[in-house]
């Protein structure tokens, strides 16, 4: 049992092949590559937290969706959404006897050269399946990472990197989806929170997640993102909270009327809600939010005031409405701080674009001014870099010099405004690189809680300077620009506090680095340069191969924790010599040695301490992980037959579904046609359009990858269980589900539009 | 009446191509995470050698005044507050006004401000051929050195040092990698009189000794990305290298300054957020901090003490340390985030730093000498006074200056404010809004300042230059939109900020002062929380234009002119108003 335990310890970068295949895997690997600046960062990192902060997974790209990877990792490091859609909906019917849902990700073996994945490793579910789904996504892609001359054998080529990171995995598979043990319509949100949750539940703390469901429920949604072309991450972090928003206020619409539980007419029920939430974000009336819900709009919503004033009878009106994002005009050599001073300045309403006044009853000049009133707890702030050119072909990018302040206060607020002087901090930018709309690439670089910056680029995930978040102003080579920028509040004492640790994780580099020039053991028990595997892994060996422990599982278990909480604030306290980060390793100063030298006493003394309790802690952790192995390996059986009969039963709902579909092809084309022409409506002014984009040219990524995919064509199994569950509802429940959710959207989209005129 | 700033001069540096070294990149990665070097944009040390031109002093000559008055009504922006030349003020009874006058004469000692380190015979060891001015070592045109990659001296070097008129400006600018001395009284200018090449090391900071320059002399220091310090004498063409391999502080220089009255000190500030303390001619040795005591105590409260992160203050080494054979003089540790820029008080007793955190600090930077004669054997080093810390509204700050009279400082920062503290009232007095971008560079124009008027300008990265004026009257006038506050500066403890403010004060004290065993002076330092916008005075500019088409970095007043620098190597001068002028480039909207 040891040499089993010690199998699992042996893999650094908690590369994780999977039971049966350990040998073979170690042939593909190639000679494990230098370990990664962020296995090096995370060398010496205390137990992981249990709200999935300390999480570094890539996102995999499945040819241009590298949209989604640069949204989506913007999103799950903002503290407050993570922790709602982690605990969103309260109590789900299908809980666990202790609590939660248990999840079961799929791992998938590590593809190092391209070549088809090893089926023994069916046991995880259906990688077989997955992997021909992945197939029909990727179909006409090149195969990931194959051999030969290209840009990835480069040691410092992003590309290089990034099949770096897939090969060392684990690789998450996210193809199932958990929406019914949340007791959920199987949804945009549901996907998104099996993602957060999955990656809060994985034992490694780096690795590569697969979005694969997400994708396929956001495309089957939402029609334009179909294709594989280049998409607009902005567009794309639009549709995803007012699903979000929708799907949460559906549900706890759903749930209320389900009290006295009648299931004949629940879709007719969910109908009316849906129209009642979309009267309710119109913003008709707040109050009569369902509770429990309002958390999307309390993180990210904000209340816009226009006030117009007609230059005819000087009446002043008001009017509010909500935001869950600033567009921005840009200037060259401007600030956000300016562009945001010009989205609030005043403009004219004249010509063609006058003010209809109630009270001189017609269209009159009218001055209209646009100020903030109510501050989000998340500002996003998307910065307009796609115009269209002067014939209004195309969609240009602009290369405008654009400052952003790590810190950030709104100039324009309304005198009645609440905590107007309110501080936000930069916490992530969404950067897109490339010459115009229609082609590129997204990034985000990410502050993340204790882990400073990091750069998410697709699959790779790297720590980076703090200086580095200003190379995207916009003047410098390589064409990539911030464009979406995301600041959350915060409060001086936090910022100066900060502030300090910063400079303190810089002296403990420089300690920490002095310490590997001598030679000192690192806290761990283990030496720096220690001869065979780099990679000292500070999570116990049980959490190691943990990978269908459940999120609680972690926190309920005794076996993780407790030991650890004593050579804690040795490792994390940054007074002694904390083991933070090294971010530049040339850096060490003289100055501080002397310090050093003392904090190195006393913390080798504590470290003994600490490695003694430690030694005892892991003898009883280690029993209890073999103990607890052995029940996960049961349930997991009993969770993959449960989920092996659910995928046959749902094959035979898509064959099902595959007829009706075909019948009802028509009615839902024209739902689809309803939704669209308002969409086109609430894009309109300088923002993108679809219809103008998805015909020019292909981007980067996507080879051939032309009509052959729609939505229709990629086998959804249990795609829909909202029909699954009524299964005799009739053919038009599609069409008049998929009319209702894009109604509310164009309510969101109108709210933009509004945004769009006041910054014009 | 029309006051117009013309274009007189746009001179060009051409910024040279990478050294042979250094491989050009093709197609540079975007997404690249290996740092990247520190740069900085062309920034100019002016040099006149005749007094002449030397800033006017307050209450000095009555014609200098009327004349200057004459000029103001062209471009005053608020006529109605009865700003004639008749308006004669009592000078003020502070002594700020009077100690002034030494900062433009070549004099030892300023004003009544003591020498910075008197009282150290360990220092002043040195002195002992006062009047012959020693040069550096090396000559720069034949260094084999690998930091200098070459030097080019004009032909007629000593021929056009003789035939120029003595009042002309001189300029020593960096671009680059390149350093020009240019002569900007020639009609030749664009010929720079001498231009050094680095190999990596970027110049991003100079400054010349205003005490020891003469037609034969001038003491330059120049500050580098790799944190080395060259000392230059650009008429022998000799250099001397300090901080050599970064032994002393590897981290980059962002702003050097001699020390007023000193013929040899300067200061440095690096960015890692270290001000040292160098002599020209002392030789390098590695440093260790000194007073371990201190810094041993100062490690723990750190670990314990999180509301004294402000007022965290190390001296690594004190200009009364016995031992001042080497470099450096003396070491402070402010903060542990980039400083920016700083600037000497007119009185030459206080520094104003401000760093990347967004923290303006008042340090009195001569206190030592008192601990020093106090008798106390314990540690002599901790009574550096921290005395103000202020904030930015929010974002870094990226220059600093102060008023000619010493009462106010101003500072530009990633805000895009402009903000004006009264150093008397500890207290921010306005915010200046105008810019539309980061404020790169502030300057008070001394020609047109009074003791009760003042003007500045102020450049930023939005390429604008902009003046202001602002009046002692005016700015305690309450700001128009909030009625509930009376006044900006009287009704201070009206909001919960500022009471937040008043607990934070006895909360935070000097910290490295907290382990000396007497409480005597034991000094505090007041940390100001960030007023509010509805309670802050807002000042407009009296004129703001565009006048370069890359960011701007740099401005300077001159008795006839305005001159700007930008990133890419213009140096534009903007000639004064004068009557009859009909031309246009900069006019201030009151026209």
């Amino acid at each position: 049992m040891t040499s089993f335990l010690s199998k699992f310890k042996a893999t650094p970068g908690a590369s994780n092949p999977g039971v049966s295949t350990p040998s073979k895997s170690k042939k593909d690997v190639e000679p494990e590559p230098e370990v990664t600046p962020l296995v090096k960062m995370l060398q010496h990192a205390g137990p992981i937290r249990n709200d999935g902060s300390d999480k570094f997974f890539g996102l995999e790209n499945f040819g241009n969706t590298c949209y989604c990877n640069s949204i989506m990792q913007a999103l799950y490091y903002s503290g407050p959404f993570r922790e709602h859609v982690v605990r969103y909906p309260p109590h789900s019917p299908l809980d666990t006897p202790n609590g939660h849902p248990v999840i079961v990700t799929p791992i998938r073996a590590p593809v190092p050269n391209g070549a088809a994945v090893s089926p023994t490793k069916a046991k995880g579910l259906s990688t077989a399946e997955s992997m021909k789904r992945r197939a029909a996504i990727n179909s006409g892609q090149p195969v990931p990472a194959q051999p030969g001359t290209r840009p990835e054998d480069k040691p410092d080529s992003p590309e290089y990197k990034k099949k770096h990171a897939m090969a060392a995995g684990p690789i998450l598979e996210m193809t199932y989806e958990n929406a019914s043990s949340y007791g959920m319509e199987e949804s945009t949100f549901t996907a998104l929170k099996d993602i957060f949750m999955a990656l809060i539940a994985n034992s490694s703390r780096t690795g590569v997640l697969s979005p694969q469901r997400f994708l396929e429920i956001f495309k089957r949604d939402n029609e334009m993102f179909r294709t594989s072309m280049h998409q607009d991450a902005h567009e794309f972090y639009g549709l995803v909270l007012n699903a979000v928003i929708s799907n949460v206020e559906a549900n706890s619409q759903r749930l209320k009327e389900l009290e006295p539980p009648r299931n004949e007419d629940g879709l007719a029920q969910s109908m009316k809600a849906a129209v009642k939430s979309a009267a309710t974000a119109m913003g008709l009336a707040s109050g009569t939010r369902s509770p429990g819900t309002g958390w999307v709009h309390d993180i990210f919503e904000g209340v816009l005031t226009s006030e117009t004033k007609c230059l005819t009878c000087e009446t002043a009106s008001q009017r509010d409405e909500t935001f869950l994002d600033l567009s921005i005009d840009l200037e060259q050599h401007s600030s956000v701080t300016s562009c945001l001073q010009k989205f609030s300045a005043e403009e004219m309403l004249c010509e063609r674009n006058k003010f209809h006044c109630d009270n001189c009853g017609g269209l009159q000049e009218a001055e209209k001014r646009m100020k903030i009133k109510r501050l989000p707890k998340i500002l996003t702030l998307h910065l307009k870099r796609f115009k269209y050119s002067d014939d209004m072909t195309r969609l240009q990018k602009l290369f405008h010099r654009v400052v952003y302040p790590y810190h950030l206060r709104m100039f324009n607020t309304t005198d009645d405004a609440e905590d107007p002087d309110r501080l936000y901090e930069l916490y992530a930018v969404v950067v897109h690189i490339g010459q115009n709309a229609y082609h590129g690439h997204y990034v985000s670089i990410i502050k993340t809680q204790d882990r400073g910056w990091l750069l998410f680029d697709d699959e790779m995930v790297e720590p980076v300077d703090k200086h580095y978040v200003r190379n995207f102003f916009g003047d410098r080579p390589g064409q990539a620009c911030a464009y979406v920028l995301f600041y959350q509040e915060t409060t001086v004492e936090a910022m100066r506090k900060e502030q300090e640790a910063e400079g303190l994780a810089e002296v403990a580099l420089a300690s920490q680095e002095a310490d590997i020039a001598l030679g000192k053991p690192q806290p761990n028990g283990t030496y720096p340069a220690s001869v065979s595997k780099p990679a000292p892994v500070p999570t116990p060996p049980p959490d190691e191969h943990k990978e269908f422990v459940s999120l609680d599982h972690a926190v309920s278990s005794p076996l993780p924790m407790s030991p650890h909480t004593i050579p804690r604030p040795i490792q994390t306290s940054h007074t002694s010599t904390s083991y933070v980060p090294a971010l530049d390793p040339a850096k060490s100063r003289k100055e501080d040695k002397e310090r050093e030298k003392k904090e190195q006493k006393e913390a080798d003394k504590a470290r003994k301490i600490a490695e003694k309790e430690k030694a005892k802690a892991d003898e009883q952790k280690r029993k209890d992980a073999i103990q607890a192995r052995k029940e996960e390996v049961k349930a997991a059986e009993a969770e993959v037959k449960r989920v092996m009969a659910a995928s046959k039963q749902s094959a035979a709902e898509e064959e099902e579904k595959r007829k009706r579909e075909t019948s009802s092809t028509s009615t839902s084309e024209t739902g689809k046609e309803n939704g669209h022409p308002e969409k086109e409506k609430g894009f309109g002014i300088g923002s993108l359009s679809r219809s103008h984009k998805g015909s020019k040219s292909m981007s980067r990524k996507s080879f051939g990858f032309l009509g052959g995919k729609n939505g229709d064509k990629v086998p959804m199994p249990s795609d829909d269980s909202h029909t699954a569950v009524e299964g005799d509802s009739g053919p038009q429940t599609p069409e008049k589900h998929a009319k209702s959710t894009k109604d509310r959207f164009s309510f969101s989209l109108g709210r933009k539009k509004s945004n769009l005129i006041g910054s014009s | 009446m029309a006051g117009t700033y013309i274009l007189k001069e746009d001179l060009h540096l051409a910024t040279p191509p990478p050294h042979p070294s250094e491989a050009p990149v093709q197609n540079p990665n975007p997404l690249a995470t290996t740092p990247q070097p520190a740069t900085g944009g062309t920034k100019l040390s002016l040099l006149s050698l005749s007094s002449r031109s030397s800033p006017p002093l307050l209450y000095k000559s009555e014609t200098n005044r009327s004349t200057r008055s004459n000029l103001n009504t062209s471009i005053q922006e608020h006529p109605s507050e009865g700003r004639s030349s008749g308006d004669q003020v009592p000078p003020s009874s502070e002594g700020g006004g009077t100690s002034i006058t030494g900062s433009a004469r070549p004099a030892l000692s300023i004003g009544s401000a003591p020498a910075f380190g008197e009282g150290n015979s360990s220092l002043t060891a040195t002195g002992k051929d006062v009047g012959k001015r020693r040069k550096p070592k090396n000559n720069i045109a034949k260094s084999n050195s690998s930091f200098i990659s070459r030097c080019i001296v004009h032909e007629n070097l000593g021929k056009r040092l003789q035939d120029r008129p003595s009042d002309g400006y001189f300029a020593f600018a960096n671009i680059n990698r390149a350093f020009q001395w240019l002569d900007l009284a020639s009609s030749q200018k664009a010929e720079h009189l001498t231009k050094v090449l680095f190999t990596k090391g970027h110049c991003l900071c100079h400054d010349i000794n205003q005490v020891t320059k003469s037609q034969s002399h001038i003491d330059l220091i120049m500050g580098f990305s790799t944190g080395e310090i060259i000392w230059f004498e650009p008429i022998s063409q000799k250099y001397t290298r300090l901080n050599k391999n970064g032994i002393i502080n590897t981290t980059p220089v962002s702003e050097i300054r001699w020390i007023p009255g000193s013929e040899n000190l300067f200061l440095a500030a690096h960015m890692d957020g270290s001000l040292v303390v160098y002599d020209k001619e002392k030789d390098d040795a590695a440093f260790l901090p000194e007073d371990h005591t201190a810094n041993s105590n100062g490690t723990s409260e750190t670990s314990n003490g999180e509301g004294e992160h402000a007022a965290k203050l190390h001296i690594d080494k004190s200009v009364h340390s016995k031992n001042q054979k080497f470099n450096p003089i003396s070491f402070w540790k402010l903060s542990n985030q980039r400083i920016n820029a700083f600037a000497f008080s007119p009185d030459n007793r206080h520094i104003a730093v401000v760093s990347e955190d967004g923290t303006l600090r008042i340090i009195d930077y001569l206190k030592e000498q008192f601990v020093l004669l106090m008798p106390k054997k314990t540690t002599t080093a901790n009574a550096f006074r921290l005395l103000d810390i202020y904030s930015s509204y929010y974002g870094g700050f990226l220059c600093v200056c102060w008023s000619p009279d010493g009462k106010y400082v101003l500072t530009g920062g990633q805000d895009d404010l402009v903000s004006i503290w009264s150093v008397a009232e500890a207290t921010i007095v306005a915010r200046c809004q105008g810019h539309q971008s980061w404020v790169t560079a502030v300057c008070f124009d001394p020609w047109r300042c009074d003791d009760r008027n003042y003007r500045f300008g102020t450049v930023g990265e939005d390429c604008r230059l902009l003046l202001w004026d602002f009046s002692v009257g005016m700015l305690h006038r309450p700001k128009a939109s909030s009625v509930r506050q009376r006044g900006s500066i009287s009704s201070r403890f009206a909001n919960p900020l500022q009471r937040a403010e008043t607990s934070n004060t006895t909360a935070s004290r000097l910290r490295s002062n907290s382990s000396l065993s007497t409480d005597a002076d034991v000094e505090h330092t007041i940390e100001h929380a960030v007023e509010p916008r509805a309670t802050t005075a807002m000042l407009p500019p009296v004129m703001s234009k565009v006048v370069d088409p890359d960011p701007l970095c740099w401005l300077e007043f001159t008795e006839e002119s305005i001159i700007t620098s930008c990133k890419s190597g213009h140096i534009r001068t903007w000639n004064r108003p004068r009557d009859g002028s009909n031309e246009s480039e900069l006019t201030s909207p009151t026209t």
